[in-house]
C-alpha cells in the first residue's frame, strides 16, 4: 500500500532531513528469500535507524533480524543521507535480489541514487488530498499524523502531548517516542516529529 | 473493542488516543462509540489502560470485521483474502512490471488523511471509476467486497462499515491519466462526506526520470515533493 507516502511538510529547504527504507520481496519470491531478508535486516540496523520496524511494540534490533525471514517487509527511518549513501551502496554490493524503495524528497533519492550508481525504476508521486478538507486538522499537526501511513496517529493525542509539554511534564522528545508508538510500522520520524512538538508547544496555547 | 465498566476508573487517559475520536466521556463516565469505532485497536495494542478496562470480543462478527481488515495493521485480511489494506503495488514492481511504461497507476485512498471513511464512500468511487472503463488491480482487497465487479457496486451489507482508509487501485493508459484525474478529482470534491488522497505510478526512463511530475504541475495540481521511488535494487543479481 501507499503507507510512506503522502506525508507532508518535507522541504527543499530541509534536505536530507527524512528517508524512509522500505525492503519487500515480492509475495512469490517470499519463501525462497529468509536469509536475504535477514541479511538485508543486519544491513539496515548497522547504519543505525532512528526508528524500524516493530520497534513501537518493543522488538529489539537483535530481535529483528532472526525474524526478519519470515516477513514480508522491513522498514526503517534515516535522517542522514551519507549514511543511506552507504547503506544503499552495501545493498547493492550484496546483490540480495530484494526491491528497495526510497520514500523521501525525490530530489534526495536522485543523489542517493547518483551516489551508487543505481537508476530510479518506479515513482509513486502524491497528488494531494482532495473532498472535505476544511474538517481536516491543523497543517503542522498533520505533519505528524500523515507520518503513519495507515493513520494510527490521533490528532488528539497530539495535542495532549502539546499540552503535556507545555506544563512541563513531557520533552518534546519523550513527546515524539510517545506518538511513534501507535505506528507499528516504524516509519515516525522521531527527530522531526520532536522538532514539530517544539513548534507546536511555543505557539500560544488556542484550545 | 469496549470498556469494561467495572474495571474504568475513568481516569481518561485513553480519550485522546484514539485516531477517529471512539473513545469518549458523557457525565465522566468512558465509552467507545460503536458507531464511531473502527477496530484499529490502538487503544489496546498501547496499554494505555494502567487497569486493563479496554477490551475486544472474542470474535468481531462479519461484515463488522471489515473494520479490523481496513483499520488494524497486525488484522489478518482474512475477510479480504488478502493481506494489508492495499497491494504491493509499485514497491516490487522492479520484479513484477506491473506498470509498464505508457501506463499509469492509480490509488484512490478514501478517508486518508485523518478523518476515515464509511465504505459507503468506496461505493460511489467503485463505481464511478468503474463507469470508466477502468480495471482495478489484481489483488486489491476492494475487489472481496464487490457484489459486481462490471458496475463496481460493492456488497450491500458492507456499505454502512467505517474504515480508517480504503484504497482502490488501478491503471489506465498514460495519454487518458489527466483526463481521468481531473474527472475522479471533480467527482470527490462533489460527492465524498470525507477526504481522498489520490497517488500516481510512473514508470522511469532509462535515465531513471519521469514526466508526471511537470505535467500534474502544467495541469494545475501541486504534487509533493517528496515521494516513493522503487530504485531496481532486485535486479541487481
Amino acid at each position: 500500500m501507499t503507507h510512506t507516502l503522502n506525508r507532508t511538510g518535507l522541504s527543499e529547504k530541509r534536505k536530507g532531513e527524512e528517508i524512509v527504507i522500505l525492503c519487500m520481496i515480492h509475495y512469490k519470491l517470499k519463501e525462497q528469500k529468509g536469509n536475504e531478508m535477514k541479511e538485508m535486516a543486519r544491513i539496515l540496523m548497522k547504519y543505525q535507524p532512528n526508528n524500524f520496524i516493530g520497534s513501537p511494540l518493543g522488538l529489539t534490533e537483535e530481535q529483528l533480524i532472526p525474524m526478519a525471514a519470515g516477513v514480508g517487509v522491513l522498514t526503517a527511518v534515516f535522517t542522514e543521507k551519507n549514511d543511506v549513501v552507504e547503506l544503499i551502496k552495501e545493498i547493492k554490493s550484496k546483490k540480495l535480489g530484494i526491491s528497495v524503495v526510497i520514500s523521501a524528497l525525490f530530489s534526495d533519492v536522485r543523489d542517493i541514487c547518483k551516489e551508487a550508481s543505481l537508476t530510479e525504476h518506479t515513482y509513486n508521486c502524491s497528488v494531494g488530498v482532495f473532498g472535505k478538507t476544511e474538517k481536516l486538522p491543523d497543517e503542522l499537526v498533520m505533519e505528524i499524523t500523515t507520518q503513519c501511513g495507515h493513520g494510527l496517529i490521533s490528532q488528539h493525542y497530539v495535542n495532549d502531548v502539546v499540552k503535556r509539554i507545555r506544563k512541563g511534564k513531557l520533552t518534546p522528545e519523550e513527546g515524539a517516542d510517545l506518538l511513534a508508538k501507535p505506528c507499528v510500522c516504524g516509519i515516525v520520524n522521531r527527530k522531526r516529529t520532536g522538532e514539530i512538538l517544539s513548534e507546536l508547544a511555543e505557539r500560544e496555547d488556542t484550545h | 473493542m469496549y470498556i469494561d465498566k467495572e474495571l474504568c476508573k475513568s481516569c481518561h487517559k485513553c480519550i485522546p488516543v484514539c485516531p477517529v475520536g471512539a473513545i469518549q466521556a458523557v457525565d465522566k463516565e468512558v465509552h467507545i462509540d460503536y458507531e464511531m469505532c473502527v477496530e484499529c485497536a490502538v487503544c489496546l495494542r498501547l496499554g494505555i489502560c494502567p487497569e486493563g478496562a479496554i477490551k475486544q470480543v472474542d470474535e468481531i462478527p462479519y461484515p463488522r470485521i471489515l473494520r479490523a481488515a481496513f483499520s488494524d495493521p497486525m488484522h489478518r485480511h482474512e475477510s479480504t483474502e488478502v493481506l494489508g489494506r492495499g497491494t504491493e503495488e509499485m514497491k516490487t514492481n522492479d520484479v513484477k512490471n506491473e506498470f509498464r511504461r505508457g501506463e499509469i497507476g492509480f490509488s484512490i485512498e478514501l478517508g486518508r488523511p485523518v478523518l476515515g471513511a464509511y465504505l459507503r464512500d468506496l461505493d460511489k468511487v467503485t463505481r464511478k471509476v468503474t463507469s470508466m472503463g477502468v480495471t482495478f488491480a489484481e489483488y486489491n482487497p476492494v475487489l472481496a467486497l464487490m457484489k459486481d465487479r462490471k458496475t463496481g457496486e460493492l456488497k450491500p451489507e458492507v456499505l454502512n462499515e467505517r474504515v480508517l482508509s480504503a484504497i482502490a487501485e488501478f491503471a489506465v493508459p498514460e495519454d487518458r491519466a489527466l483526463d481521468l484525474l481531473d474527472e475522479i478529482v471533480d467527482f470527490i470534491e462533489d460527492e465524498l462526506e470525507t477526504v481522498a488522497t489520490i497517488s500516481m505510478i510512473s514508470r522511469a526512463d532509462d535515465q531513471g526520470n519521469i514526466e508526471l511530475l511537470e505535467k500534474l504541475r502544467e495541469r494545475g495540481y501541486n504534487p509533493y515533493p517528496n515521494g516513493k521511488v522503487n530504485i531496481g535494487m532486485a535486479l541487481i543479481t
